[in-house]
């Protein structure tokens, strides 16, 4: 250990601070003073706070499906539906039942995870195209249960779950530098989290079993129990992700829950690089920033350009930004090296 | 000569394919502590029964005994546990993890931790070393940090051989080792293979296509074809055994014997 923990760091540490000071430095692009902005003064940093909210959402949902496509190898067409769960479990418990953040919080967990049960009886046993095809069906019966006009009174149906009532205290109309820094912490804390999941006992194995399943069964795990933690985990923070978005979003629309919600975190995750869970973030940037300058400048059709956008990458950059990066710095590394050893070897 | 015991046996195991009757009421008995090898042409059932034995795949009828045991219905991630371990003909490793990772995931797997997920992997150095130890041991001490699959075949069987003796088995089945390697690399597997079963007092069960290996190392040979047992004896015994000579192997093997002794015994 001779590198200090700062230079260790350095990239997360730079990115912290940056995201700390984002509100201020826009207010002051502005012409806003950081008490302008600190007093949730109407203003391009405030706008921009909101963005930012929506991705840190965007991320954190990017990040659950990262863990279950890019870490532990399994195709997911239906991971919307964890989100789904949160958003509404949240919206109706504080809508319909007048619960209030803290018990709501207790709820979506109890939530995500009675779905992670439900469905980890049978997600954990398939693999390949039949988990993706498992995934897709379940989500879609979610979806058709959210638009049912049966549940109408507590869903909204297909216009969505509206009029859920936020505490002054964390609505984003009132204190948005607040709910701002509290999507900030609890994505860090996530991400935090992930990124020791992924190097501990457990994460090893699940890179094991995307890597050669059959032989991480010969090895003697049981991987029904690893994919189960890491659907789990997955249900959770999607749940999570799913009630920061009632907080922030006014509406609680069914497409939660549909099969566009999951393409979303792919291509978030593809963007930023499967697999690399930084990437979530960094993807969620790139998706939302894309999606609102096209749809700002370019109006309706921007869909088609930001289709055309994605398809580019994939065939491009098919590693992601961040894995592209490792990639290429690990080849720099390894040039400028041997340029070293021959300058070495021609100076005798 | 090591003792007698039997630590390994199937009774009447049988495997159908349908109407294909692949494993065929075999009945083997493998002794503690000997290097037993099972020929026989392609297609006689012998990674088939292999499977068997692993847990990879459930017999028809018949039953397997481990050390008094009956495992015939465990599943493959439990018969490791018992001191089972199994290699492949074709190779099998994580392509994409390094050879260090992937022989301290086979040396995880025999631990308690594997679900302490809030701590690091690299907290529990024990795992560590046996990784280190045992790539020692195969020979690829150097390429512990290659990805495995930018190893040579024959590295990779050395990779796979570790993989195997990480969670220090009891018993090894070895299905084809040598498959693929370069001629001028066997020897030194099969002097590997020889070494770990001697020394470490371990009973192997090899599935081996080359002749001169399996004559000059096994203590007992298997003969199977078509799904049955055909002869089993010391190697003189089965270079001896007209049935043998002429049912198949007289067509197929030189049966001569081998040339010099490369692999002291």
């Amino acid at each position: 250990m001779t590198k200090s923990f700062f230079r260790q760091h350095q990239a997360s540490l730079l990115t912290l601070l940056a995201l700390v000071l984002f509100p201020f430095l826009v207010g002051l692009f502005e012409g806003a003073s950081p008490a302008v902005v600190w007093a949730n003064g109407s203003g391009t940093s405030k706008f921009m706070q909101g963005l930012a909210i929506e991705v840190f959402i965007l991320a954190m949902f990017a990040l659950s499906y990262d863990l279950i496509f890019g870490i532990t190898g399994l195709l997911s067409f239906g991971h919307s539906m964890f989100f789904a769960v949160g958003a509404y479990a949240s919206g109706i418990a504080i809508k319909s039942f007048g619960l209030n953040l803290g018990q709501t919080f207790l709820l979506v967990l109890a939530a995500a995870f009675i779905q992670a049960v439900l469905v980890g009886i049978v997600l954990p046993r398939v693999k390949g195209i039949t988990f993706a095809l498992v995934t897709l069906g379940m989500a879609s019966v979610l979806h058709l249960i959210v638009m049912s006009t049966e549940l109408g009174p507590y869903t909204g149906a297909d216009v969505g779950l509206q009029g859920v009532i936020i505490p002054d205290f964390i609505n984003p109309a009132v204190e948005r530098l607040r709910l701002y820094f509290v999507a900030m912490t609890v994505f860090i804390l996530f991400y935090l989290l992930y990124k020791r999941f992924v190097d501990s006992p457990t994460g090893r194995v699940c890179v094991a079993i995307r890597e050669n399943e059959d032989r991480a069964k010969m090895l003697g795990y049981n991987v029904f129990t690893f994919k189960f933690a890491a659907l789990l985990l997955s249900s959770i923070t999607a749940a999570l992700a799913g009630f920061l978005h009632t907080i922030y979003q006014p509406i609680v629309s069914p497409n939660t829950a549909s099969l566009a919600f999951t393409v979303t975190a792919l291509l978030i995750v593809l963007i930023g690089g499967v697999g690399t869970l930084s990437g979530a973030f960094l993807g969620a940037i790139v998706f939302r920033a894309l999606d609102f300058g096209l749809r700002r400048y370019i109006g309706e059709s921007a869909s088609f350009i930001n289709g055309a956008v994605y398809v580019l990458f994939v065939l491009f950059i098919p590693y992601g930004i961040i894995g592209t990066w490792r990639l290429k710095s690990l080849e720099l590394k390894k040039g400028w090296e041997d340029l070293l050893k021959r300058f070495q070897r021609s100076m005798g | 000569m090591a003792n007698s015991d039997i630590i390994f046996q199937t009774i009447n195991l049988r495997k159908e394919f349908g109407a294909l009757v692949a494993v065929d009421n075999v009945n083997l008995q493998v002794r503690a502590n000997t290097l037993h090898a099972i020929i026989g042409p392609n297609g006689a059932g012998k990674t088939t029964f292999f499977n068997l034995l692993s847990g990879n795949i459930e017999p028809t009828s018949g039953q397997v005994i481990f050390k008094g045991r009956d495992i015939t219905h465990q599943p493959v991630h439990k018969t490791i546990h018992f001191g089972i371990g199994r290699s492949f003909q074709i190779t099998n490793i994580f392509p994409n993890l390094t050879v260090l990772e992937n022989i301290r995931l086979a040396a995880q797997a025999m631990g308690r931790d594997n679900l302490k997920f809030w701590q690091s992997a690299s907290a529990f150095k024990q795992y560590e070393q046996r990784a280190w130890q045992v790539a020692e041991k195969v020979g690829l001490k150097d390429r512990v940090y290659h990805l495995a699959r930018t190893l040579p075949h024959g590295d990779q069987r050395k990779l796979e051989l570790g993989m195997i003796l990480a969670p220090d088995p009891e018993v090894l089945l070895l299905d084809e080792p040598t498959a693929g390697m370069a001629s001028e690399q066997v020897p030194e597997l099969i002097a590997l293979i020889q070494e770990i079963q001697r020394a470490g007092n371990k009973t192997v069960l090899l599935v081996e296509h080359n002749m001169n290996v399996v004559m000059t190392v096994s203590d007992t040979i298997t003969v199977m074809h078509q799904g049955r047992v055909l002869a089993e004896g010391t190697p003189a015994e089965i270079k001896a055994n007209p049935e043998v000579q002429t049912a198949y192997l007289g067509g197929l093997y030189e049966l001569e014997s081998p040339t010099p002794q490369t692999y002291d015994k």
